[in-house]
C-alpha cells in the first residue's frame, strides 16, 4: 500500500519526548503535564491550558545511572523514564503525575522528587493510590486523591482551569478523538485491512504523545485518507496475530512481529488503544470526576485488579477481542522484571490455549529492542505453527 | 577454646551434640527441649490419622520434622534471660502452629482462610470462626524451618512460566497452588493487596486452587494520607458484611472488643522491649525479637490469649534483666539496626551476628510494624484503630507508600536505639526495596554511618546461600572495621545441605 500521508511526519514525532508538538504547545502557554500509566486519568491531564504527554523514552541508550539507584532488577521502562529524567529529558514538565501501581514505576517516579531532577519551582509530582477492585467508596476515595494531588496544585500552581466546564471540554476532545481511532481500527477487522498494525500503533502513541489540539486534524485528514486507500491486493500475511501485555510504547515491536510474517489486528496493552479509545458518557448530577475515575476502572485491564470479575474478565476480554478481530493467535508479551505481567502472562496464556482454545506465545522483552533477534526467531516459529493450523483446518 | 561453630557437622552445618552452656542453662535448654517434643507429640495424638497422612500428603509437611533442629539454631550461644526468653518464644510458635495444622486437617465448616499478610484481628469477632492465614504453614514458617523446602515450589512455578526474577514468597505460593499443596478447607477467604505486587499477582493463582468465595480487601499503600482511614473502615466493614453472608455467623462486637484488647496488650510488651533495647542493656535482640513479633503479629493478633501469658512471663525476665545488667549477649560490641527484608531460609542470621562478631540487631524492619494501639470505645473506634493497624502490616509498612516509609524511619530507628552500624539486607528481588538501593547508600554516607549490605534471596539459598551471606559480613569487618571476630569457628562452615 501506498504510505499513509503524515506517517512519517508521526514517526518523527515518536523520536522524542519533547517532541515538535510539544514544544509548540508549550510556545503557546501550555503546560505539560508527564504520566506513565492507565490509572491516570489522561482526561484530566488535558484540563484547560494543560495537556498531557504519557512518558516515553525514544531511543534509549545507556541506562548506567538509572540502574545504579534502581539496580539491575527493575523493569527497563522505569529505568528508562529516570535515565532521560536524569539527563534532562523531561526538563519541559510542569508536573509529573504517577499511580503507586506498581512499585517499580512508583519508585522511579519517586527519584523525580528524591534527586529534585526539575528545576521549576512550579513542579510538583503527585503520586495516587489507586484500588484493586471497583466499588463505590473506592472510586471516592480514588476522586478525592484527584482533586486534593492533582487539580488543585494545578490551579494553585499554574492557574490552570480545573472547573468541570474544563473538564467537560476535556471529555468532549477525547471522544472525538476516540471516535476518529475506533474508526480506524474497525478497519482491522477486514480480511486485508487497509491499515497495518504497525501503522495503527503509530497513531496510537501519537495520541498520547502529542497535545491532543494539535494532533487532531492530521488524524481526522489520516482517517479519511484510510477510506480510499487502496488496498495491497497481493499482500500476504500468514496469520492475523493479537498482542496483549505489558507497556510497548515501541513501534518497532509490532513492526518486528509483522516483519516476521504475522499481522497485527487488534492490541491490548499499554499505549495501546484496548483499552484507551472508549467513549466517556457524561450524565447530568453526577460527580464528574468520579464518573471519569469509574470509566478508567471499568476499562482498565489491568492485572493489578485483584477481584474474580476482574481477573477472568481480562481473559475474557482478550478472547472477545480475538473474536472480533478474527485473530488466530494470542502474543502475551511483557517486559522483563514485570512483576504483574511476570504472572499475569503464564496464567493467562495457560487460560486461554488449554481453556479456549486459541494458540498463544509467551514473549519476554526490554523496553529497548535489544534482543529483536530471539525475538523474531520465537515469533516466526509461532507464525509458521499457526499458519499450519490454519492449513489443516482447511 | 571450641568456638560454637567446631560443633557443627562439616556438610550438613548440624550440631554435633547439644551445646554445653554452663549446668543451669543446659539442663533449662534440655528441659525446653523436652517440652516441644512433648507438645509436638500432642499435636499428633489429637489426630494421629489425618496428621501422620499429611505428611505423605503435604511436601511441606515433612519440613516440620526438623522443627528441633530449627529451635537449637535460633537458640545457639544463648545464655540466662536470652534463652530463657527465647524458648518461651519458640515454644509459644511451636504450640500455636500445631493448633493451625490440627484445624487445617480437622476442623473444615469454622475456617475462614486469610492470606497470610492479613492480621487475624477481625476474625476474632467471629468467635465460633478460625482464622487460618493459608500460607502460613504450607510455606512461610516451613521455608524458615527448611531452606531445602522453598527451591522446589520455585523450580515449579518457573517451570510453569512465571519469570525468576520475581519475589520468591509469592512465586513460592503460586507454586504450591500449582502443585495442589494446600489443604483445601474453609467457608471463604480473604485475600488481600499486602504487602507488594506479587502477593496481588499470586492471589490469582490460589484462587484457582481454592475455589472459594473470595473477598479482596483493598489497604491503601499510602497511610500518611488523613482520607485513608475513612476508605479503609469502609472496607472492614464490607469484608465483616462478606463473611457474615458467607459463614452464617454474625459479627459479635464483644469478642472483637476483647481481641483487639488482647492485641492492645500484646503492643504494650511489644514496646517495653523496645524501650530495653534502647538502653545500655538491651535484653531480647536478634532472631529472638523479629521471629516472635512477626508471628504473633500476623498468625494470632490477639486472637490467642497463650501469647499474653508468655508475653507476661518475658516482661518480668527482662525487667529483672535490665535491673541486673544483665548481657543479651556474650560481648555487645556494635549496637544495630537490620533492615529491609530478612532471608527466611536464614532466620538465625542475627544470632550469628551476634555469636561471631558481637553485632546485635536491636531492632528491624519486620519487627517494627504497627504499634497502634485500638481505641475499643466504640465500634467506629475499634474499626479505625484495626485500619491503621493493616496499613502498618509486616513489610507493608515499609515497602510502599513512598520512600518516606523505608528511608526516613530507618533513620529514627538509628537515633532511637543510638547504633552504630546499619545491617542492611539486599533482598535482590524486592522491587520496592532495590528501588531505593542508591539512596539508602547515599543517605547513609551523608550521615556518616556504617552500612552491611547483605545480598540475599529471601527464599531461595541457590541464590546467595547462608556462608555467602556470612562473607559479605566477614569482609566488612575485617577491611571496613577493621575488628576481630568473637568467634572464630563461625566465620566458615559448610551448611548448605543443612535443613
Amino acid at each position: 500500500m501506498k504510505d499513509l500521508k503524515h506517517i512519517h511526519y508521526f514517526e518523527s514525532l515518536l523520536q522524542e519526548a519533547n517532541n515538535e508538538l510539544v514544544k509548540e504547545a508549550v510556545n503557546k502557554g501550555g503546560i505539560p503535564l508527564g504520566y506513565t500509566c492507565y490509572f491516570v486519568p489522561e482526561i484530566l491531564l488535558n484540563v484547560g491550558k494543560a495537556f498531557s504527554v504519557r512518558l516515553r523514552a525514544p531511543n534509549t541508550g545507556s541506562l548506567d545511572l538509572s540502574t545504579y539507584y534502581l539496580t539491575n532488577f527493575l523493569c527497563g521502562y522505569s529505568k528508562a523514564i529516570l535515565e532521560r529524567g536524569i539527563e534532562g529529558g523531561y526538563n519541559f514538565l510542569g508536573a509529573l503525575i504517577g499511580s503507586e501501581t506498581c512499585a517499580e514505576m512508583n519508585r522511579a517516579i519517586e527519584h523525580f522528587e528524591l534527586l529534585n531532577l526539575i528545576k521549576n519551582e512550579n513542579f510538583f509530582v503527585a503520586i495516587l493510590d489507586a484500588p484493586i477492585k471497583i466499588s463505590q467508596h473506592g472510586i471516592e476515595y480514588y476522586s478525592k486523591q484527584l482533586r486534593r494531588k492533582l487539580l488543585k496544585p494545578l490551579n494553585e500552581n499554574y492557574g490552570i482551569d480545573t472547573s468541570d466546564t474544563a473538564i467537560r471540554k476535556a471529555v468532549e476532545m477525547h471522544n472525538e478523538i476516540s471516535l476518529i481511532m475506533n474508526h480506524i481500527s474497525e478497519f482491522r477487522k477486514e480480511d486485508n485491512p487497509k491499515i497495518t498494525g504497525t501503522e495503527f500503533h503509530i497513531l496510537c502513541l501519537i495520541v498520547s504523545s502529542c497535545p491532543k489540539e494539535l494532533i487532531i486534524d492530521k488524524l481526522r485528514e489520516t482517517l479519511e485518507e484510510i477510506k480510499v486507500r487502496e488496498k495491497d491486493e497481493d499482500y500476504k500475511y500468514r496469520a492475523r496475530v493479537a498482542i496483549v501485555g505489558s507497556e510497548i510504547d515501541d513501534y518497532k515491536f509490532t513492526e518486528l512481529v509483522e516483519v516476521s510474517g504475522a499481522l497485527v489486528v487488534v492490541d491490548r496493552y499499554c499505549f495501546g488503544s484496548f483499552p484507551g479509545m472508549e467513549l466517556i458518557e457524561l450524565r447530568d448530577g453526577e460527580d464528574i470526576v468520579e464518573t471519569i475515575v469509574r470509566h478508567y476502572f471499568e476499562t482498565s485491564q489491568c492485572p493489578r485488579f485483584m477481584s474474580k470479575d476482574k481477573v477472568e474478565g481480562r481473559r475474557e476480554y482478550v478472547q472477545q477481542l480475538v473474536k472480533e478481530f478474527n485473530a488466530d493467535g494470542v502474543i502475551y508479551q511483557a517486559l522483563k522484571f514485570c512483576e504483574f505481567w511476570g504472572y499475569e502472562k503464564p496464567l493467562a496464556s495457560h487460560v486461554l490455549t488449554n481453556e479456549y482454545n486459541i494458540p498463544t506465545v509467551t514473549i519476554d522483552k526490554n523496553y529497548t529492542l535489544d534482543s529483536a533477534g530471539q525475538i523474531r526467531t520465537r515469533l516466526q516459529a509461532f507464525v509458521e505453527s499457526l499458519e499450519i493450523k490454519r492449513i489443516n483446518k482447511s | 577454646m571450641i568456638g560454637l561453630g567446631d560443633l557443627r557437622q562439616p556438610g550438613t552445618g548440624l550440631f554435633k551434640h547439644r551445646e554445653w552452656r554452663g549446668i543451669n542453662d543446659t539442663l533449662y535448654d534440655y528441659w525446653r527441649w523436652l517440652i516441644n517434643w512433648k507438645d509436638l507429640n500432642v499435636f499428633i495424638a489429637k489426630a494421629p490419622v489425618k496428621t501422620i497422612k499429611s505428611i505423605f500428603r503435604y511436601r511441606w509437611m515433612t519440613s516440620y520434622l526438623a522443627t528441633h533442629a530449627f529451635i537449637d539454631r535460633s537458640t545457639s550461644g544463648l545464655r540466662g534471660t536470652s534463652l530463657r526468653v527465647a524458648h518461651l518464644h519458640y515454644n509459644m510458635i511451636v504450640k500455636h502452629l500445631t493448633y493451625l495444622l490440627h484445624v487445617s486437617f480437622t476442623e473444615d465448616s469454622k475456617v475462614v482462610l486469610l492470606d497470610e499478610l492479613i492480621p487475624p484481628q477481625i476474625i476474632g469477632g467471629f468467635p465460633n470462626l478460625i482464622p487460618v492465614p493459608a500460607q502460613a504453614a504450607p510455606i512461610f514458617v516451613a521455608s524458615m524451618v527448611d531452606q531445602q523446602l522453598p527451591p522446589h515450589y520455585i523450580d515449579v512455578i518457573e517451570y510453569y512460566g512465571v519469570p525468576s526474577d520475581v519475589c520468591p514468597l509469592p512465586a513460592c505460593e503460586a507454586g504450591i497452588a500449582i502443585e495442589d499443596d494446600y489443604p483445601k478447607i474453609g467457608k471463604c477467604m480473604i485475600t488481600t493487596n499486602m504487602p507488594c505486587d506479587g502477593s496481588i499477582m499470586t492471589s490469582a493463582y490460589q484462587d484457582r486452587r481454592f475455589q472459594l468465595p473470595t473477598f479482596p480487601l483493598n489497604i491503601p499503600l499510602r497511610y500518611d494520607e488523613d482520607w485513608t482511614e475513612d476508605f479503609t473502615i469502609k472496607e472492614l466493614e464490607d469484608c465483616i458484611a462478606f463473611i457474615e453472608e458467607h459463614t452464617g455467623e454474625k459479627f459479635d462486637l464483644d469478642a472483637f472488643k476483647e481481641t483487639c484488647e488482647s492485641y492492645n496488650q500484646q503492643t504494650k510488651y511489644e514496646l517495653e522491649k523496645w524501650e530495653i533495647n534502647k538502653t545500655k542493656y538491651p535484653q531480647v535482640t536478634g532472631a529472638n525479637i523479629w521471629l516472635y513479633r512477626l508471628y504473633y503479629f500476623q498468625g494470632a493478633a490477639g486472637t490467642d490469649k497463650r501469647f499474653i501469658e508468655v508475653d507476661k512471663k518475658v516482661s518480668k525476665l527482662i525487667a529483672r534483666a535490665y535491673q541486673n545488667k544483665e548481657k543479651n549477649t556474650k560481648d555487645l560490641r556494635y549496637r544495630a539496626v537490620i533492615w529491609s527484608c530478612p532471608a527466611n531460609y536464614y532466620t538465625d542470621f542475627p544470632l550469628w551476628l551476634e555469636n561471631c562478631w558481637g553485632i546485635s540487631g536491636l531492632i528491624d524492619m519486620e519487627t517494627v510494624s504497627s504499634t497502634e494501639i485500638i481505641d475499643t470505645s466504640s465500634k467506629k473506634s475499634m474499626l479505625a484503630g484495626l485500619a491503621k493497624t493493616y496499613q502498618r502490616a509486616t513489610m507493608r509498612k515499609h515497602t510502599n507508600g513512598g520512600y518516606k516509609h523505608a528511608l526516613d524511619e530507618l533513620w529514627e530507628k538509628v537515633e532511637e536505639f543510638n547504633v552504630d552500624l546499619v545491617v542492611m539486607y539486599d533482598q535482590i528481588s524486592c522491587k520496592a526495596m532495590d528501588g531505593l538501593h542508591a539512596i539508602f547508600e547515599e543517605q547513609a554516607k551523608d550521615r556518616d554511618i556504617k552500612m552491611i549490605w547483605v545480598e540475599q534471596d529471601l527464599m531461595d539459598y541457590r541464590t546467595t546461600s547462608r556462608q555467602a551471606m556470612r562473607d559479605q559480613v566477614n569482609k566488612y569487618m575485617f577491611t571496613v572495621m577493621q575488628a576481630t571476630p568473637l568467634d572464630e569457628s563461625l566465620l566458615e562452615f559448610d551448611d548448605s545441605n543443612s535443613w
